[in-house]
């Protein structure tokens, strides 16, 4: 899948979304859930603030010198035996890693989750060269067997789908004969993958921090599949991100800290796995062959700009599960894989304006996304920063819009003016006025309308009453 | 054995462009301005460490025992009697004979007809086999994160990976002298290991109770890729 | 100690009896109030949907406007939150950077005022009956006022506070948000309202004029039973 998954236009998938009730339950039980074990984990700690500012100095730290990193990443990694591949683009990594994978003769490929690897397409290109690739944390495999239904969440792939529907599913696809409880269904993906896992020949993982002092990578997990992934094939494919590296194990301890407190409440999860190379001398288990590809696929371009700090991101998807938008509409409304805040600021940047030009508005700017980013990435105001390029630097602003905001540059500058517009508003509308409250507005008032009453102006603006009573002091 | 980069000049010179400056050959890491890390359980003692933990194991659905070192034999044999008993999976590792283990693993499971699997270089991928079949896999914890009630497993040969990860249950002997505040202390060791001139394990287990999932429905559902239930076994050696 | 009104456009074209509660409030309090006549709007709308430059001459005209002032009190967090962020805005220009960031330095939103500026809590009103609060977005995190009013409405005698469920999410107002994205807006102001019912409060509270127009035009059109009130018309009820 892309980062791109959907051909319908914005307010086509809200409305398909909003008319989902499962899904709009699923989301608003799980946002309660995450808000209050996130908020639970952030008090115990005490000092929730100075942690954040550590992970911001700790991130911007990395982006400032993230040649430097890079460089010494993979100077470690090559020395540990591994093999590094630097791709610029999306068609350059998924070309590599299928490279590597037809040399090697693999045939079937399990994959930790990885949000990198669905940004370049990578199962289509192995699929193409006739691989089987599998899918191994339980809500992407959940996913790929409903015949690739897209992601909805970055952390929680499957949030959207109920047991139920996941019984039938499994039911379809997998032979599963028993209920929808979801012990069952987990135990029931528990044996279908082990044998997989066993008789795959390539591990392919995505990367939650790289540590570039020890040429390291860490895999982050409750499930335990990118333990498998990594320990069982011969040969394992890690792909990152290019700004997913931190200086030295101990930035590495922090930010995972950071991370799973905010995307599940943990102190840690249940697996924090960090690698180093292929497996040592006389180990038995680990991949014989390692190979780390970093991902730019249109990162660098956003270094040096205003969006920076979007590369600061841990992928925790706090942001996600406080989003009062996200809350209503779910994931696959916003028609990328990175849904959300971090999804409405990300997406253009990385896929365009073309495709991505509505998200950046499906914001109240209420800055809950800006509040709970552990690393302190102020989203809120990336997301207005986006609606400004769009509007002054992209000029892709409707005119009518256009026009008015320049009406309003003029209007709200000076009191005459505004005045004046004010009182031939107040008369404009006195004719659609009814007990204090306009039902059906004209012209950009009908969108109010049609959803809420409109209060009247009043007889008597504060202003002139204020210079009655007050003798204009 | 070295490895390769490929393609890395082009693309950290973009970096750099981009950053709008020269490519940066050496940079010192700053001193932070903020280390909360190192105040969680500061001054701390054992006893208070393993308050701690026994407090975290209930939120991880982790059985905590607690042995004194006479009674680990027994206690452990209790355990995996428990847990359901054999085959077993164990790393090599002579931490088993000096916390005097060796009578129970090479006698008394022996004679019950436990089956008990060391981990043995010389069978190579018949280990990884052995472990998958084993009932439960066995091994010391390295160091011991009170905070947040984990284990951090250090492999080598000798100490495969799987041990921990495909039985179906799995315990950790944890000596209470491991016991630490939190997982910087896993990074200062590794600093210290760096320091003295070693090389970092292949890899490093930071583990945390039973392998777990919360992708239906955000329901909890415990034990679903790697062992199903995990037990600690704290030893009192200090 | 002389206050001066930054009133805000909805409070004056629509919503003057929150600002009069306002003015009394402040009077009873010793305050020496101006209204500035020049003050029109803070820029929001323009600015939030992007158009930084076409909201800038509104801003230099607020600027203008309140420039001597001593005190600048207004009864809207999200409009206050604008005033603070004028010298972000104008970072790359010298001139107005320093007025503005005067302007931001002197500017409270009313709860704030009364109770970090003139210390009071109780300021003697009465109303009862059951009430619950809705934290505003912008007051709460991007202004960081989130005691005050809840002190101030403690203090009311006769009201009982009852927490509002998921009271940090917002409302779905957002501005021009409120009309581009009706569908979705639709569905937080209906979470919003539903909420506030569900505690079987009489009235719903809040401290922006924005926030209070959308959820309770949304509550009137859907026949919900629930009083919407400025927290400055609570403040000066007497009964």
């Amino acid at each position: 899948m892309a980062m791109k998954f959907s051909t319908k236009n914005f307010t086509d998938r809200t409305k398909d979304n909003i008319s989902d009730d499962f899904m709009r339950k699923a989301v608003a039980g799980a946002q309660e859930r995450l808000h209050g074990r996130r908020l639970d984990a952030a008090e115990e700690l005490g000092n929730w603030e100075e942690w954040r500012s550590h992970g911001e100095e700790i991130r911007q730290h990395v982006l400032e010198n993230l040649d430097f990193y890079l460089h010494q990443l993979s100077e470690n990694v090559a020395e540990r035996g591994g093999r590094v591949f630097f791709a610029k683009t999306a068609e350059e990594a998924s070309v590599y890693i299928r490279d590597v994978v037809e040399k090697k003769e693999g045939k079937k490929v399990v994959k930790s989750k990885s949000m990198v690897t669905e940004e370049i397409n990578l199962n289509s290109v192995l699929e193409e060269a006739g691989c089987e690739v599998i899918e191994t944390d339980l809500g992407e495999y959940i996913l790929q067997v409903d015949d690739h239904d897209p992601p909805s969440h970055i952390v929680a792939p499957a949030l959207h789908k109920n047991r139920d529907q996941i019984r039938d599913v499994f039911a379809e696809k997998l032979d599963y004969n028993k209920t929808s409880k979801p012990e069952e269904l987990a135990l029931h993906a528990r044996e279908k993958l082990r044998k997989e896992f066993l008789a795959a020949d390539i591990g392919i993982t995505g990367c939650n921090f790289a540590i570039a002092e020890t040429g390291s990578i860490s895999l982050v997990t409750n499930e335990g599949n990118a333990r498998l992934v990594s320990a069982l094939p011969k040969t394992q494919i890690t792909v990152m991100g290019m700004e997913r590296v931190v200086p030295s194990f101990e930035e590495f301890e922090v930010l995972v800290s950071l991370l799973t407190r905010s995307a599940v409440g943990q102190k840690l999860t249940s697996y924090v796995t960090a690698l180093t190379g292929p497996r040592g001398e006389g180990d038995v288990d680990g991949p014989e062959e390692f190979h780390l590809v970093i991902v730019d696929n249109g990162r660098s371009e956003i270094l040096g700009t205003e969006f920076q700090s979007v590369l600061q991101c841990i992928r925790c998807a706090a942001c996600v599960n406080v989003c009062p938008v996200y809350r209503h509409i779910g994931g696959h409304s916003y028609g990328s894989i990175y849904s959300g805040p971090i999804g409405a600021v990300l997406s253009p940047l990385l896929g365009g304006y073309d495709d991505f030009k509505e998200l950046p508005y499906a914001s109240t700017l209420c800055g809950a996304c800006t509040d709970a980013c552990p690393v302190k990435i102020p989203l809120h105001e990336l997301l207005h920063q986006h609606r400004q390029v769009i509007v002054e630097e992209e000029g892709r602003a409707p005119i009518s819009e256009r026009l008015a905001m320049k009406a309003f540059g003029i209007g709200a500058s000076s009191n005459p003016l505004y005045s004046m517009g004010a009182k031939v508003a107040s008369t404009a509308m006195r004719p659609l006025t009814k007990n204090d409250r306009i039902s059906k507005g004209p012209g950009p008032l009908k969108e109010w309308t049609d959803l809420r009453e409109f209060p009247a102006v009043g007889n008597q603006r504060f202003r002139d009453w204020f210079y009655d009573q007050k003798g204009g002091k | 054995m070295t490895g390769t980069i490929r393609n890395r000049d082009t693309f950290l010179t973009e970096i750099a462009t981009r950053l709008g400056r020269e490519p940066k050959l050496n940079v010192q890491k700053p001193v932070w301005k903020h280390q909360p890390q190192r105040a969680v359980l500061k001054d701390a003692s054992a006893d208070e460490l393993l308050e701690v933990l026994r407090n975290q194991c209930l939120q991880i659905h982790t059985d905590l025992i607690e042995t004194k070192l006479a009674d680990l034999p027994k206690t452990l044999a209790e355990a995996v009697k428990l847990y359901g008993g054999g085959p077993l999976s164990l790393w090599k590792d002579e931490r088993f004979d000096k916390y005097g283990l060796t009578n129970l693993i090479e006698n008394e499971w022996p004679a019950e007809n436990i089956e008990v699997n060391s981990w043995d270089t010389t069978l190579g991928e018949k280990n990884i086999e052995l472990a998958e079949q084993a009932n439960i896999g066995i091994t010391f914890s390295d160091m011991t994160l009170a905070e947040s009630g984990t284990v951090v497993l250090l492999s080598s040969s000798d100490k495969g990976r799987s041990v921990s990860l495909l039985p179906t249950n799995y315990i950790a002997i944890i000596p209470k002298s491991t016991l630490v505040p939190r997982i910087t202390q896993a990074a200062d060791l590794i600093r210290e290991k760096i320091d003295n001139g070693e090389q970092v394990p292949s890899c490093i287990n930071f583990i945390t109770g039973p392998s777990n999932s919360a992708d239906i429905e955000m329901n909890l559902v415990i034990g679903v890729h790697g062992p199903v239930k995990a037990a600690y076994i704290i030893v009192n050696d200090c | 100690m002389k206050v001066s009104l930054f009133i805000t456009c909805l409070v004056d074209m629509f919503y003057a009896d929150a600002g009069k509660d306002m003015v009394e409030v402040l009077e009873r309090q010793g305050c020496e109030l101006s209204f500035p006549k020049g003050q029109v709007c803070c820029g929001q709308p323009a600015y939030n949907s992007g158009y930084v430059e076409n909201s800038k001459s509104a801003m230099k005209n607020m600027i203008k406007t309140f420039d001597g002032a001593e005190f600048v009190v207004t009864p809207s967090g999200s409009c206050a939150t604008m005033f603070k962020m004028y010298p972000e805005v104008f970072k790359d220009d010298p001139q107005w950077r320093t007025k503005a960031q005067e302007l931001a330095d002197k500017t409270y939103e009313f709860t704030e005022f009364l109770v970090d500026v003139l210390k009071v809590e109780n300021v003697g009103a009465k109303l009862s009956g059951k009430a619950t609060y809705h934290p505003s977005c912008h007051m709460t995190r991007l202004l960081g006022v989130k005691e005050a009013p809840k002190k101030l409405l403690e203090q009311v005698e006769g009201l009982e506070m009852v927490p509002l469920p998921n009271a940090h999410n917002c409302c779905g107002f957002g501005g021009t948000f409120s009309v581009k994205m009706g569908d979705i807006s639709e569905q937080m102001v209906d979470e919003k309202v539903n909420s506030a019912i569900e505690t079987e409060a009489d009235y719903l509270i809040g401290a922006d004029c924005g926030c209070l127009m959308n959820i309770g035009g949304r509550a009137e059109r859907t026949g919900k039973p629930i009083r919407v009130m400025h927290i400055a018309q609570v403040l000066n009820s007497h009964e």
